[in-house]
């Protein structure tokens, strides 16, 4: 199933980050914050997340971009949640947001990588994403920014081509939706298929990681299908 | 959170808990700020809501910028461009926040489903929309046929507390009159009390 851009929304949708000051909710929110979004931050760390928000706007002045404190009334306004957390955070604040996130689109980025990085903790016939969809059962889990690093964000063109991101999930509008998202991050969305395609994804991203460290790509690596 | 909601929902057609809870799954809990939009005319109008908590209005802007506002909805009420909701058509209209606000979402897909999996729903949506229909009639008989003083009367009884919550001039929008002779009205109003 091919994307399609769609005619641009005038309405400025709303993103709670959760998890916004880690490499990659940064990463995330600095690149989102150039697109016709809201952006509430949040973290744990009060003052990291005003630093960002501070940064933010020193870049781009006309961001629309704030923190909040609490990741429920984030996720209570929002229209979008991205968790950029590591798998073994997902559950917990899956707990805090579960009501407020009912039918609306989650994005998971997590690989669920063992500390050793050479293999993942969750079994063969599941992911992260679908772990994610069994606690949040009324929301729109979708697979996103699991194939992309965080430098990535910066540099969505490498070596001269533009960085594929994949997307992956059970709903046809917010795949869409997220897919715009993609595009405003800079990356080539391609839409992989449903939520349990995570499965390859999230083993993709664990063997650019192992390539990564064995070739020394720097973390400035990604996906690109070549094709006629 | 969905209290409201639910209160309404019950005062038309009653619901058993197990059937509360299979409508909740469908639901989106949002919060709005002052002057956030909801819907902007030119996009889809992709959801029903339900004002928990705050004033919600809908109106059109002209091609000199006036604003028309069509209609107000303060909590127990529910809003929508209703033709683009369910054509999918580009709405004509804004909605946006007066104060800030708690709605229950309705999408277009979850409406769809419910309307399959819950009759009761059927027949909620069914009533709201006979209501909606029958104020609209009224609405339209007060603008070609009443006297403005008992216009501004049916206002005050159709909305007893929105008078207080947004600004005079919102209002001479709704009646379709320029402030000042709002004004007039009231004034005319006052003295015959």
């Amino acid at each position: 199933m091919p994307y399609q851009k769609q005619t641009i929304m005038k309405i400025k949708q709303t993103i709670a980050v959760i998890g916004a000051t880690g490499n990659m909710g940064s990463a995330i929110s600095k690149s989102l914050s150039k697109g016709n979004y809201k952006l509430l931050l949040c973290a744990n760390e009060q003052d990291k997340v005003q630093t960002l928000v501070q940064q933010i706007k020193l870049q781009n002045s006309s961001a629309d971009v704030e923190a909040v404190d609490c990741s429920t009334e984030a996720s209570w306004e929002a229209d979008i949640i991205i968790l950029a957390l590591p798998y073994e955070a997902e559950k917990e604040v899956a707990e805090k947001i579960r009501e407020m996130a009912n039918q609306k689109i989650v994005i998971s980025i997590a690989n669920p990588l063992n500390s050793s990085y050479n293999g993942l903790v969750t079994a063969a016939d599941t992911s992260a994403a679908e772990e994610l969809q069994k606690l949040l059962p009324n929301s729109k889990v979708i697979k996103a920014f699991n194939t992309t690093f965080a430098a990535d964000f910066t540099t969505p063109v490498i070596d001269g081509k533009q960085v594929d991101a994949f997307v992956a999930g059970n709903d046809e509008d917010a795949l869409q939706t997220v897919s715009e998202l993609v595009t405003t991050a800079g990356f080539n969305p391609i839409v992989a298929g449903n939520l349990s395609v995570s499965r390859t994804l999230e083993s993709m991203q664990l063997l650019l990681i192992q390539l990564g460290i064995k070739y020394n790509y720097n973390w400035l690596a990604g996906w690109k299908i070549l094709h006629h | 959170m969905y209290d409201l909601f639910f209160s309404k929902f019950n005062e038309k057609v009653s619901l058993t808990s197990e059937e509360e809870a299979t409508i909740k799954a469908y639901l989106t809990p949002k919060k709005l700020r002052k002057k956030q939009y909801l819907l902007q005319e030119g996009d889809p109008c992709k959801h029903i809501a339900f004002v928990s908590k705050g004033v919600l209005r809908e109106y059109s802007v002209d091609e000199n910028g006036n604003e028309h506002i069509f209609q107000f909805a303060p909590e127990g009420w529910t809003i929508s461009d209703l033709y683009s909701f369910l054509t999918g058509e580009a709405a004509s209209y804004n909605i946006d926040a007066i104060e800030d606000a708690e709605l229950v979402l309705i999408s277009k897909s979850a409406n769809e489903e419910l309307l399959k999996v819950s009759p009761k729903y059927e027949t909620y949506t069914r009533l709201q929309l006979t209501g909606a229909y029958l104020a609209m009639q009224k609405r339209i008989t007060s603008l070609i046929s009443l006297p403005l003083d008992e216009r501004y009367t049916n206002f005050i009884s159709l909305y007893p507390e929105i008078v207080q919550r947004v600004p005079q001039h919102m209002i001479a929008s709704f009646m379709g009159l320029k402030p000042e002779t709002l004004s007039r009205v009231r004034k005319k109003i006052a003295a015959n009390k």
